[in-house]
């Protein structure tokens, strides 16, 4: 588990080198960016306190990765930097079929 | 090793020490709620149950209103059944299984003004009784620990739930309990339970729930989604079953699982368990005291008022914007987790600190604002 290192509150959390998403420990506005441990993350979307964003692009249909397991599927195609969210993610759970 | 001054009204250690009155029936519920405004002293439990209810409800309802009489927190109950042979029935079956004080009065029986008289008059020496007895220091073998998380979000799963887990290892490894439920929010980290399993009866058991929970969802014809993670969860940030589940599991610690057990079904041996039940606050927190637990963990990300009229619940966030919006609603606030690099470990010592507290009968935020919601009846999901 990783988060930015600074005398300030940490501002993000990567939790397994696998994860694919990053949560927010601060709210970032559109536009803005980071680095998380070298990759630079500009911010498509708002993304509040809590929220994921993504790391790396993940392609439709492809899993999305948290706490290294699958917590579902790229809806659409999610770019670095977009908030990964019920908008763009399915659950592969007790879907109604 | 740490130890606390305890009850002993039967046996396991009781780190409350109730008189309750207890109906075992909806029609019962005034006469229940006048004895108890009459006779201070006392806990009203009320509902609105109790007739005609079939199948996998109706043992819920029975496992839950037993277990509250077996609970350590209780002293005496009076039963306030509606007609004879139900209520006999009753006070038999609880009998056999404590040597704890158990009366009853009858509404059929003169109607609800006399139950009241009647009852209240047994109960106001319950109190009496109740009055006289005293703590003995103990430790934490013979203590069961319920842990249940709600009003989850983001932060739930990184940090609150984490810490609730390391002190889950540390009730046990002290020879106590640990209960942890919400089938549906296995959904999506079954296999990661299913290897800590302690043989493959259990193994089965887990996936047997899931599948069960999985199919109802399905035979339903809906999507979990807004049922399952709710609104406030999907606000706090939470997307699917999946990572609520991932995030919800590590509540539970690393100890072996030792067994499946029904809604309000009694632990038979110390160790880790697993409850079979749907997920809402008040009817998991209900389902666990009536386990047996003295004591329920809320792990919390964006809070949630619930309480229990018989087992103190326990509140701890790591949510900062919570502490700040919520205080009124929580016991412990370990937000430095994700502040100010505090460790899970170091919070679970925080956590085991709370516990001792509030086991020698510091008041927890829930006992005190009043909130003691009774859900005997799981239903959903």
């Amino acid at each position: 588990m990783t988060a930015s290192v600074t005398l300030e509150p940490p501002k993000w959390l990567w939790l397994h080198a696998e994860d694919n998403v990053a949560m927010a420990l601060s709210d970032f506005t559109k536009g803005s960016s980071i680095d998380v441990e070298g990759i630079n993350v500009v911010f498509h979307d708002d993304v509040e306190y809590g929220h994921k964003f993504a790391l790396r692009e993940i392609p439709t249909g492809e899993p999305v990765i948290k706490f290294a397991e699958t917590i579902g599927v790229a809806k659409r195609e999610i770019r670095v930097g977009e908030h990964v969210h019920v908008h763009n993610v399915q659950s592969l759970r007790a879907r109604k079929q | 090793m740490r130890d606390y001054a305890a009850y002993r009204v039967d046996g396991r250690p009781g780190i409350r020490n109730h008189v309750v009155v207890l109906s075992l029936n909806s029609f019962c519920n005034r006469a229940v709620e006048l004895i108890a405004e009459t006779v201070r002293g006392t806990v009203p439990l009320v509902h609105p149950f109790g007739r005609n209810e079939i199948g996998v409800y109706r043992e819920r309802l029975e496992r839950s209103l037993e277990g509250v009489v077996l609970n350590p927190n209780v002293h005496s109950v009076l039963v306030v059944g509606y007609e004879p042979q139900s209520t006999e029935e009753f006070v038999e079956t609880v009998r056999k299984a404590t040597a704890k004080r158990v009366e009853s009065v009858l509404v059929l029986e003169g109607g609800t003004m006399n139950a009241i008289r009647v009852g209240a008059e047994k109960a106001l020496w319950m109190v009496i009784a109740a009055s006289e007895a005293r703590r003995e220091t103990t430790g934490f073998e013979g203590f069961v620990f319920g842990v249940k998380c709600g009003g989850s979000d983001a932060t739930s799963g990184v940090a609150s739930n984490a810490a609730t887990g390391e002190a889950v290892d540390r009730i046990i490894e002290m020879g106590g309990t640990a209960i942890f439920s919400e089938t549906t929010e296995i959904l999506g980290a079954e296999h990661i339970l299913a290897r800590r399993a302690v043989n493959e009866n259990v193994v089965q058991k887990i996936y047997r729930a899931v599948e069960a929970n999985e199919k109802m969802a399905m035979d339903a014809g809906i999507d979990l989604l807004g049922v399952n993670p709710v609104p406030d969860n999907i606000r706090g940030g939470i997307t699917t079953i999946e990572e609520k589940s991932l995030g919800a599991i590590l509540k539970a610690g690393t100890h072996p699982i030792q067994d499946v057990l029904g809604y309000g079904e009694h632990p038979k041996k110390p160790g880790l368990y697993f409850m079979d039940s749907p997920s809402a606050a008040s009817e998991v927190v209900t389902g666990l005291s009536s386990c047996g637990a003295q004591m329920i963990l809320f792990s919390t990300g964006t809070c949630n008022p619930v309480g229990n009229p018989i087992s103190p619940v326990l509140k701890v966030t790591s949510n900062p914007r919570t502490v700040a919006r919520m205080r009124e609603h929580l016991d412990l606030d370990i937000s430095a987790v994700l502040t100010s690099g505090m460790s899970a470990r170091d919070a679970g010592d925080r956590i085991i600190d709370a516990i001792v507290a509030i086991a020698n009968g510091k008041l927890t935020t829930a006992e005190v604002v009043g909130h003691m919601e009774f859900a005997p009846i799981p239903v959903g999901l």
